[in-house]
């Protein structure tokens, strides 16, 4: 019977259910777009700040503190000297952060003779497939780890006798897409003109494989970049970056297992013998200050939101309990508990809220493809998880919006309602 | 429920000194009277006189301030607020003259509402019940798809539908046309014919003559 009076009461009154329903849809569409927009940002914005390099520098132990001496790149007479293994570059995609790792990609440098002249080269991958723990065909390289470089022409094939010529070094020569040069003693082919705002622009970019060949340091890696997806860094990554052996075992485990670059940073070292890692703070730290901002202002709007929800619900209930105290009194009258009174209502907000909250899903997963255009171009991707925890939220609301108007139920004189006053 | 005492067994409702006060108005001083099972009594008096307190005694929407009251042989004027309930549950049924129908369910299912909170639904009965005051092709029309008069025949259809032997109705022709007034008040003498006990209460002495007997209500007091 109470099914069939809520059923009733909304096919003959759906005028007096809507403003109420409407409210809850305000607050449910803001909340789930709020809640897509958090789960999406993270990794949308992690994604977007990704396009301005790799964030961790893998390097030799030994090699890591001489740049400070002696400066960057060629003037450094020991660059290239100390090496990393490439044999165990395949471990750094089995770390417990694996699924957090993007991509990483090798660099070899060294100096060729081409064609009479002596030329910079940077041994690399460009879209490498190697056999790792949890996948055999892994690709990685640089179009992962660095997606701003820009190539005129077409990547080269990792498998074959092909390079990147720097935009810098190109120019001087006259290469250009196509042309063939010797090195070696074998010919190579210019695919593309490379772009990076970087050192690569004055050097010669091939495979790897090649690039030791030429060097005769076979199975050797100079450095290594590494693109890790991270949370924000806070206290403990702090103290554990000043020293994690200075963390007792609990905290340590929880730095351990907590996504922070440096603790990410700490377990490629672990994993590539003779490296360090070398986080690439200014990225880092800005994506961590960003998505917190950003997440916070999210909190403060649904909280705000469901307030006002919350209110509007309970004025809402107010309003139809006054209206409809005749028909409180009634059931009254013809023998009604006061909790089987009180159940109807809180069922019929009940009702109210789940239609809410379904078409305030809709709503918000809308408005969160919106924003997701705005913020980064793309749309966010849906998560399933929103749905039930807008539901129940909405029932949340609506029931204690209508807990404190129900009281008024029990305290409704029969006698005085019906019959008035005379 | 309390047991029942045998006093006077045929009385369906005695009442002893019954008095209700609000502050300092005394709405209802004083009164004994007793009525019959199967008696049709008519409650009358002027606006004001205490016609609406008494049968809020009486129907166990309130309590006495003083006095004592049986009904169907039991003790009601101790009876608490669940006690009340569940006596007009089992026990009353009740005409009023504004009908208080509610607005969005069909006649037949404000009757089944009595039902409802009387033990279960029974439809078959429901409709019955509508058939006998002469609705049986009215079932699913909403209260505000009938006319006064058979919206009151919906109430009195919901007030009978649980069967309780104390039927009460106040001013149950209050805002009927006299056409109206006549079906509905064959409708009360019938039930009358079958036995059951009906208080109604009016201020119209035309109406008070379809009565066996007239209890006349004067500033809260009952006069001969
Ligand atoms: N709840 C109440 N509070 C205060 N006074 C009341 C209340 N109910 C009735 N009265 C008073 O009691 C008297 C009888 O009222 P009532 O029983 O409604 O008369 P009737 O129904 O015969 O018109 C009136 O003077 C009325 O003002
Ligand atoms: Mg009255």
């Amino acid at each position: 019977m109470m099914l069939r009076m809520l059923r009733q009461s909304w096919r003959r009154n759906p005028r007096r259910k809507l403003l109420a329903v409407a409210t809850v849809f305000l607050a449910a569409s803001l909340l789930s777009a709020l809640m897509l927009v958090s789960i999406g940002i993270g990794d949308q914005m992690a994604k977007e700040m990704k396009s301005y390099g790799a964030n961790i520098l893998l390097e030799p132990a030994e090699q890591a503190v001489l740049p400070s001496l002696f400066g960057e790149g060629e003037d450094n007479p020991l660059a290239g000297q100390s090496t990393l293994q490439e044999s165990e570059l395949p471990n750094i995609v089995d770390i417990f952060w694996r699924n957090n790792i993007v991509g990483f990609a090798p660099l070899l440098n060294g100096e060729v003779a081409v064609d009479g002249h002596s030329v910079r080269v940077i041994g690399t991958f460009f879209d490498h497939v190697l056999a790792v723990a949890d996948d055999p065909e892994y690709r990685t390289g640089q179009k992962i780890v660095s997606p701003y470089w820009q190539v005129d022409g077409a990547w080269p094939d990792d498998a074959r006798a092909e390079a990147l010529a720097g935009v810098a070094l190109a120019g001087r020569h006259g290469w250009t897409p196509g042309t063939l040069l010797t090195v070696d003693g074998e010919a190579l082919r210019i695919t593309g003109i490379l772009r990076s705002g970087g050192e690569e622009e004055e050097a010669l970019v091939a495979p790897l494989a090649r690039v030791q060949g030429w060097l005769d340091r076979p199975g050797r890696v100079g450095s290594v970049r590494v693109s890790a997806l991270s949370v924000p860094e806070n206290d403990l990554s702090r103290r554990a970056i000043r020293d994690p052996d200075a963390l007792d075992a609990e905290t340590y485990d929880q730095w351990y297992c907590t996504a922070y670059v440096s603790s990410i940073a700490h377990q490629l070292e672990e994993a590539v013998s003779g490296s360090i890692a070398r986080p690439i703070w200014q990225v880092a730290a800005s994506e961590g200050a960003i998505i917190e901002k950003i997440q916070w202002l999210l909190i403060m709007a649904t909280c705000a939101a469901l307030i006002a929800a919350a209110m509007g619900i309970a004025s809402l209930m107010t309003s139809a309990l006054i209206e409809r105290a005749k028909e409180i009194g009634l059931m009254k009258a013809l023998g009604a508990h006061d909790w089987r009174i009180a159940l109807l209502f809180y069922a019929e907000a009940a009702l109210n809220s789940v239609v809410g909250a379904v078409l305030g899903c809709l709503a918000g997963w809308g408005l969160a493809r919106a924003i997701g255009w705005q913020l980064f171009g793309e749309a966010l991707a849906f998560s399933w998880i929103v749905v039930p925890s807008v539901l129940l939220v909405s029932l949340f609301i609506a029931l204690a919006g209508t807990w404190f108007p129900a009281r008024r139920i029990v305290r409704l004189d029969p006698a005085e309602v019906l019959y008035g006053r005379q | 429920m309390p047991e029942e005492t045998r006093e006077n067994p045929v009385a369906a409702i005695e009442a002893r000194h019954l008095s209700r006060r609000f502050g300092s108005v005394a709405a209802l001083d004083d009164a004994s009277f007793a009525i019959a099972r199967g008696e049709f009594v008519a409650l009358m008096g002027a606006s004001g006189s205490g016609k609406t307190t008494l049968m809020n005694l009486l129907t166990c929407l309130d309590t006495p301030s003083s006095g004592e009251l049986r009904l169907n042989g039991v003790d009601a004027a101790g009876f608490d607020e669940e006690a009340r309930r569940e006596f007009r549950a089992r026990h009353i049924g009740l005409v009023f003259q504004q009908f208080h129908l509610i607005p969005y369910l069909s006649a037949l299912e404000n009757v089944m509402l009595a039902q409802h909170y009387h033990s279960v639904t029974d439809e078959a009965s429901a409709r019955r019940a509508l058939e006998d005051v002469g609705l049986a092709h009215r079932l699913d029309h909403l209260p505000s798809e009938l006319s006064g008069g058979e919206q009151q025949r919906v109430c009195i259809a919901r007030a009978l539908v649980n069967e309780p032997p104390l039927l009460f109705a106040d001013e149950p022709t209050g805002n009927l046309d006299a056409e109206n007034e006549a079906r509905v008040l064959d409708i009360l003498r019938r039930l009358h014919g079958e036995g059951r006990t009906i208080v109604m209460v009016t201020h119209n002495p035309a109406l008070g003559a379809y009565a066996q007997r007239i209890i006349r209500l004067q500033h809260g007091r009952i006069v001969p």
